[in-house]
């Protein structure tokens, strides 16, 4: 079943098209994959999905609303997750703390009392449990990736943006993180996961989504999408010309 | 149009040089340092008081005391930038850190030259009571100093600041202190160069101020309601766009007095300020900021 | 919810004998400046609390306070003083003529996503300016005449000026802090932290901004404006220069600094600091110093307690109650402190003194930005 259905998306930052009518469709189940070399505009994507950023033309059908119509706290509500790729906590905010206050405001609204006691789950969830009562400025890049998740997850997102999880960690902490983003999907969660790692796209993606300069230039099932020249080309050669 | 509106005009224009000066300052050191230094409003309420003193008991010419102002100001920038730069202040505390100076300059003025108005003796001043006649219309002299400066200003900062070294060091730091700090920019002095021009400049005004205006240590709270108006119409740390702005501040002021009377002008200045920040938040002339 | 239970149970508690004291004070004929120093200190509690509704919880630092307490102010001159209402009849109007101010203000500024704080902060700035030139332009308001306010009815069962005054200011004060209480322990208040936090993640998990901040201003404004209608009783003589002044804004930002933003309570705490500092000055004839002392201690506070004086108190009550309990009665028994309210300000400085002394666990400033630039 469709999910969303993005459409002739675009966005452009004064001299650079970040977007350039970018359709994109996800169904529900999917893990989507987003890969690209760098400024090709898989996080912007995310951006304007999130409304993060406005777009300048195109639609993005969620659930029969276009998302670009909706302020961000509105496109949370309609159930629509994101993290960021620098985790960005509430700093005065305790880790259950921050959980809490998703689950408050998030897709569906509840009481603060009802949020304090909800929350474990999703610690527990994460591997948090340890740290909830600490604040923000005690835990390690691991724990403040995890907490975006956690954070996100508190929404209860049904479809949920993941903006390079991955970047900045190392092999074990690649390998449990690749194992909770399975646990999320088996939750019934929608994906979309932004990543520079193609390995791990590859290996967890069930569709890939190459934009470059802003376009899309191929679509389809992983191990596919990978061998096309045009894809090779794009991807290796700038990923040459960046090292 | 009448002669009150074309009066009325041309004197807005003149003391929309003076709001330019004002403003400039307070515009660099925003734009460029991140610093909402609102100590630049002591400094232009000092350098009309020591233009009024050197001038009242010494004789001076009233233009003469900027060779004492300009390098006070400057002073006072690096003085205040060398602290701004030891305490490591952010955006918003500078700016509560800079009320604090404020309300201290302002005793510190009272106390020493009382809360009475203050105007420098006519015999001493040439420039408060001259003018030149168009047909009906009078230019005074004094805004018309004040204005001509703000016309240097405008046109020396930009120069500086796109043609020199040192004015690629300041776009360079206003850009990404991080990475010009990489490209061997020296931050700290840059800052602190600048941060004594942008000072200079706002004591300069205050001599302007001086030569036509009576002085009172409450005064400067006004000024806020002006020279804010301007620098955000302006855009933050573009010398040209404050001179622009402040002729235009002049201008809707100059005609609101002269249509609904004096007490009019700031609500005018006001309304211009919230029509700017809801169609034109980055400023009216930001198309190419200087900085 | 214990923990609520016990704070409302001490609030009420506060309450009721704070109502009693003018009654007790009768009593024991004790002299009025009593009275009328703890309305005054209620009075900058008040205004104090109701401008961290704002700026402590969403972090958008205002300096507009002076606009809201004037349009207090000028609404009761006009109505109860000019138009001759009952003066517990206007003062809900001005309450409600600086909530209305409140929301066009916030309508312009807080629409648009890409205005950040300091353009917020100094809208504000300019619009107490403003204020002021529209009360000056138009003569039913005030024209530069000034309004007497001698005369003004006030109702009788609240006796005579003195402890009107007191019990109105309580009043007002009480019920602005207990709605920073409330506000502080619910889902609105966790919205408006998170805005504090970071606005666009707190939008972008479902906090509704616009609408947050909106509550946050007509907060403070409306309460500033009933307690400011309350102080129009104490002027004598209203005029632009006196209501309109930097005064409001200056002290309520410094009361709130020293004694911490974050929490519900330290505004009142810094209140009742900066006041016996600002009286006792002024009494001891120290007035043109006062302000070069407070602008001084604005500058020491924002770069040395960043998180207020009220947490370090509280965290540390076993050693800072007693200390303060045992100054008090210290001063009292010797002739230190010729007065209670001498007494009560040297023993709040000792105390204050003690629980600043730096702990160990602080870490510097540098090291966190250090950390910062290395998670970017």
């Amino acid at each position: 079943m469709r999910m969303l259905a993005g459409t002739k998306l675009s966005k452009r930052f004064g001299g650079i098209q970040a977007l350039d009518d970018v359709s994109v469709n996800i169904d529900e189940g999917d893990i989507l994959g987003l890969v690209g070399p760098n400024g090709s505009g898989k996080s912007t994507l995310i951006n304007v999905l999130s409304g993060y950023h406005q777009a300048d033309s195109g639609s993005a059908l969620f659930g029969g609303v276009d998302l670009l119509g909706l302020e961000p706290h509105e496109i949370a509500a309609s159930g629509v997750a994101r993290t960021y790729q620098i985790p960005r906590p509430f700093s005065s905010m305790t880790v259950l703390e921050n959980v809490a206050l998703s689950f408050m405001f998030g897709r569906n609204r509840h009481s603060l009392d009802e949020a304090r006691s909800a929350t474990a789950g999703w610690l527990e969830f994460t591997g948090l449990s340890d740290v909830a009562a600490e604040p923000i400025d005690q835990l390690t890049l691991h724990q403040l990736k995890f907490l975006e998740l956690a954070r996100a997850l508190a929404t209860e997102p049904k479809l949920l943006l993941l903006d390079e999880v991955l970047a900045g960690l190392n092999p074990t902490e690649i390998e449990e993180s690749i194992d909770m983003i399975r646990r999320i999907h088996s939750r019934g969660i929608t994906l979309v996961i932004v990543e520079h790692v193609i390995r791990v796209v590859t290996a967890l993606s069930t569709r890939i989504i190459v934009l470059d300069q802003g376009r899309v230039i191929a679509v389809g099932q992983p191990d596919e999408v990978m061998r096309e020249p045009d894809v090779v080309k794009a991807y290796l050669g700038s990923r040459w010309k960046h090292a | 149009m009448p002669d009150v509106l074309v009066q009325a005009v041309v004197s807005g224009v003149l003391i929309g040089g003076l709001y330019a000066v004002m403003s400039v300052g307070i515009s660099l050191s925003w734009g460029a340092l991140k610093i909402i230094n609102l100590a630049h409003f002591s400094f232009i309420l000092l350098g009309a008081y020591v233009t009024y003193q050197l001038t009242a008991s010494l004789g001076w010419d009233p233009l003469l005391t900027l060779a004492v102002v300009i390098p006070g100001g400057f002073l006072a920038g690096v003085a205040m930038q060398v602290f701004f730069e030891w305490t490591k202040v952010d955006e918003f505390q500078s700016l509560i850190i800079s009320f604090g100076i404020f309300i201290i300059f302002q005793s510190v003025t009272r106390s020493i030259w009382t809360a009475d108005f203050r105007t420098i003796p006519t015999d001493r001043n040439p420039y408060a009571t001259a003018s030149w006649f168009v047909g009906d219309i009078a230019i005074q002299l004094a805004p018309f100093i004040a204005f001509v400066a703000a016309l240097g200003i405008a046109v020396g900062t930009t120069y500086l600041l796109t043609r020199t070294y040192f004015g690629k060091s300041v776009r360079a730091i206003a850009h990404d202190p991080e990475i010009a700090r990489a490209f061997g920019v020296d931050h700290r002095r840059v800052a602190i160069l600048l941060s004594g021009l942008a000072m200079a400049f706002s004591a300069m005004a205050g001599t302007f101020i001086a030569t036509f205006q009576s002085l009172s240590p409450a005064v400067s709270f006004a000024w806020f309601g002006i020279v804010f108006p301007v620098v955000i119409l302006g855009g933050l740390g573009n010398s040209v766009g404050a001179l622009g702005a402040g002729v235009l501040v002049g201008v809707a002021a100059g005609i609101a007095t002269a249509l609904w009377g004096p007490l009019a002008a700031p609500l005018v200045t006001f309304l211009i300020l919230i029509a700017a920040l809801l169609f034109r938040p980055e400023g009216l002339f930001a198309s190419r900021s200087a900085v | 919810m214990t923990a609520r239970r016990r704070s409302l149970v001490g609030f009420a508690l506060v309450f009721l004998v704070l109502l009693l004291v003018p009654i007790f004070a009768e009593r024991v004929d004790a002299p009025g400046f009593y009275l009328t120093f703890m309305f005054t200190a209620f009075f900058w509690i008040g205004q104090a609390t109701s401008w961290n509704m704002l700026t402590g919880y969403t972090g958008y630092f205002s300096f507009g306070q002076g606009a809201w307490f004037g349009i207090g102010v000028y609404t009761i001159g006009i109505l109860a003083a000019k138009e001759g209402w009952p003066f517990l009849l206007a003062l809900p109007v001005g309450g409600i003529l600086a909530a209305v101010a409140g929301t066009l203000l916030g309508v312009v500024v807080f629409r648009l996503r890409r205005l950040g704080g300091e353009i917020f902060a100094l809208t504000t700035l300019a619009i107490a300016f403003v204020f002021a030139s529209l009360a000056r332009l138009f003569p039913f308001i005030d024209g530069g005449r000034g309004i007497f306010m001698t005369g003004t009815p006030l109702p009788e069962f609240l006796g005579d000026f003195r402890r009107a005054m007191y019990w109105l200011t309580l009043v007002v004060a009480a019920v602005t802090v207990l709605t920073a209480y409330l506000i502080h322990e619910s889902r609105l208040g966790w919205g408006m932290f998170a805005i504090r936090d970071d606005e666009q993640v707190a939008e972008g998990l479902g906090v509704p901004a616009f609408r947050t901040k909106m509550l946050a201003l007509v907060a403070n404004a409306f309460f500033s404006g009933m307690m400011g209608g309350v102080w129009a009783l104490q002027i004598g003589f209203i005029t632009v220069e006196d209501v309109f002044n930097i005064r409001v804004p200056l002290f309520v930002i410094l009361m709130s600094v020293l004694g911490g933003m974050t929490h519900w309570l330290g505004p009142a705490v810094g209140a009742i600091i900066i006041f016996t500092l600002t009286d006792r000055l002024n009494s001891a004839g120290l007035e043109d110093v006062n302000l070069v002392i407070i602008g001084t201690l604005l500058i020491v506070l924002v770069l040395a307690v960043r998180e207020g004086v009220y947490l370090r108190l509280a965290e540390r009550w076993r050693i800072t109650v007693p200390i303060f309990v045992g100054a008090m009665i210290l001063f009292g028994l010797t002739p230190i402190g010729s007065s209670v309210i001498w007494d009560f300000t040297f023993a709040s400085f000792v105390t204050l003194l003690v629980s600043l002394i730096p702990t160990r666990a602080e870490p510097a400033r540098i090291d966190d930005d250090g950390a910062e630039r290395q998670a970017a």
